[in-house]
């Protein structure tokens, strides 16, 4: 018997000279949606939209149908558009508008092509470098912030506090985090240390020594790195990945540097259900092939539940795997939620891996421990 | 004017739950330039891909002959966040297999939203009872807040309700 089941129909009509009308209809077990879309055949641009629920969930749910209005002005062709969609019909309104809407739009995309008899060619974002600045007013608050913090440093000298898992924007287009904010932000709770663990980018080593000394403070380099396995943080690794790599090609390059490879939120999982519905259990969970490539497994990280985090943690200790901790922030209050308490003090890259390795570290809930939000 | 389409698109996806822990998802898609079919099969707990295959009837851009041999590299992935990145990263990003490769992402979409059907199944008939599940998922999953109109920081289903500033571990 079928448990789930979701049908799709667009039709395109041509309208006019310029002008394609997409009539989409989803329905499935959960949500019944309908979208009327205008869209120039000229520009793919998305002249206008209506929307109608015929069956959803939630009372709030009819709310979403006037935030299809911000996808007027939309480009169908536009690099990302199907992400940019997502995110503001799918977060800010709702995920089923937003799945039509795009599917909509690729009809319209078709028939478009079909009419001109020609593919159209997608308009290629330009790339930005990482870099960002800071408004006087917030530096000056803030700098009487460090002198406080800096003095509290001072007292515990026997180690280290890094949060291993930041991401900052441009470098993770994700985060909207820009880098001199984030330390800024990381200085004032009282952080030692980040860890910058931007998506497959490797930051430039100089522009890093740069950072450190303007900001006087420790920044290390990472690098978030998708696999078929899953999200890992890599320490150590300098060659530039793209795209999907498979973990165990990243395990013998890594090997080969000498780094560090951490599982990044290994059981991060769905909204509305978790991996007990699933029937996973941590013993059966440790029997994942990737555990035994990994040097180490992400116990706390602020964008899971608290059962996914604990979850990673069993997994960790019957894998006999260390544990880290790390924001995983992509703004900048986001920054030191989690973070890694080391032993030992630690200056460097090297010095990181070498404490990693040595095992004398704790996953720490940083924000909540200080009481500074 | 007559109101005749120019062209149109159906495409449905269906998910069984079988008894011996595989979950089967299906996609079929037809439109007025391609006809084509894509199964998997799931296993649980894991929900990794053990097994994909498709079927390319018709296309104007002519049928792959590498279909099978294409989506199977993504079989041993798991179905979770950044699927069909994953899935596009393994199997290439080549023109002629990309509406296979989204195809195969309805599947894995199918076989969440049949979990989360039986989650949203539960929510009571009561308006505030209602209230006060919808709430209570929300607390359950720091992800869920501001995922979307029902759950924004403003609405009455997370009223009261503070930011999430990560979890009290």
């Amino acid at each position: 018997m079928l448990k789930f089941m979701r049908n799709k129909v667009v039709g395109i009509e041509r309208k006019d000279e310029d002008t394609l009308q997409a009539y989409g209809m989803l329905e499935d077990d959960i949500y019944a949606v309908e979208l009327e879309v205008s869209i120039g055949l000229s520009d793919m641009v998305i002249r206008s939209i209506q929307g109608r629920f015929k069956r959803w969930t939630t009372p709030e749910c009819p709310k979403a149908i006037p935030v299809l209005q911000q996808a007027v002005g939309f480009c169908a062709l536009e690099e990302g558009f199907s992400q940019k969609v997502q995110k503001k019909i799918g977060r800010k309104g709702c995920r089923h508008f937003a799945n039509l809407l795009v599917e909509c739009c690729a009809t319209a995309e078709q028939a478009a092509g079909l009419i001109r008899g020609r593919k159209a060619e997608r308009v290629v974002a330009g790339s930005k470098g990482p870099g960002g600045t800071m408004q006087k007013e917030a530096k000056k608050h803030l700098e009487k912030s460090f002198e406080e913090t800096r003095a509290a440093r001072s007292e515990d000298r026997g180690g280290v506090v890094i949060d291993l898992h930041v991401h900052t924007y441009p470098a993770s287009a994700c985060s909207v985090a820009r880098v001199d904010d984030v330390v800024v932000e990381a200085k004032r709770i009282g952080l030692d240390g980040i860890c910058l663990m931007d998506h497959n980018y490797v930051w430039d080593r100089a522009r890093v020594d740069e950072l450190k000394r303007r900001h006087d403070f420790l920044i290390l380099r990472g690098n978030e790195i998708t696999t078929d396995q899953g999200d890992m943080l890599v320490l150590g690794l300098e060659t530039p990945i793209q795209g999907i790599i498979k973990l165990d090609e990243l395990r013998t390059m890594v090997s080969g540097a000498g780094g560090f490879i951490i599982a990044a939120h290994p059981f991060r999982g769905f909204l509305l259900f978790g991996s007990g519905q699933l029937g996973l259990t941590p013993e059966k969970a440790m029997e994942r092939p990737l555990f035994k490539q990994v040097d180490g497994i992400e116990v706390l990280n602020s964008k899971v539940t608290e059962k996914e985090n604990r979850f990673a943690s069993e997994v960790a200790k019957g894998r006999g795997l260390p544990g880290t901790g790390g924001s995983d922030a992509h703004q900048v209050s986001d920054i030191g939620l989690y973070a890694t308490r080391f032993f030992s003090k630690i200056t460097s890259e090297r010095e990181l891996i070498d404490a990693l390795r040595g095992g004398r570290y704790e996953a720490v809930a940083f924000k909540k421990e200080k009481d500074v939000f | 004017m007559p109101h005749i389409l120019f062209f149109s698109r159906n495409r449905s996806t269906g998910v069984e739950h079988a008894e011996d822990g595989f979950v089967k998802a299906y996609c079929r898609l037809q439109d007025s330039l391609m006809d084509a079919f894509v199964e998997i099969k799931v296993l649980l707990p894991d929900l990794e891909l053990k097994d994909v295959r498709g079927v390319v009837y018709r296309s104007d851009q002519g049928v792959p002959s590498d279909v099978n041999e294409s989506l199977r590299k993504a079989i041993g992935i798991r179905i979770g966040p950044g699927l069909l990145k994953i899935m596009k990263g393994l199997v290439g990003d080549r023109e002629d297999l990309n509406e296979l490769l989204n195809m195969l992402d309805e599947c894995c979409q199918g076989v969440i939203l049949s979990f989360t059907k039986d989650t949203l199944a539960k929510a009571p008939e009561d308006r505030e009872k209602a209230k006060e599940y919808y709430a209570w998922l929300v607390k359950e999953n720091v992800r869920l807040y501001d995922s979307c109109i029902a759950f924004a920081p403003d609405s009455p289903l997370v009223d009261g309700m503070k930011p999430p500033k990560g979890n009290d571990e």
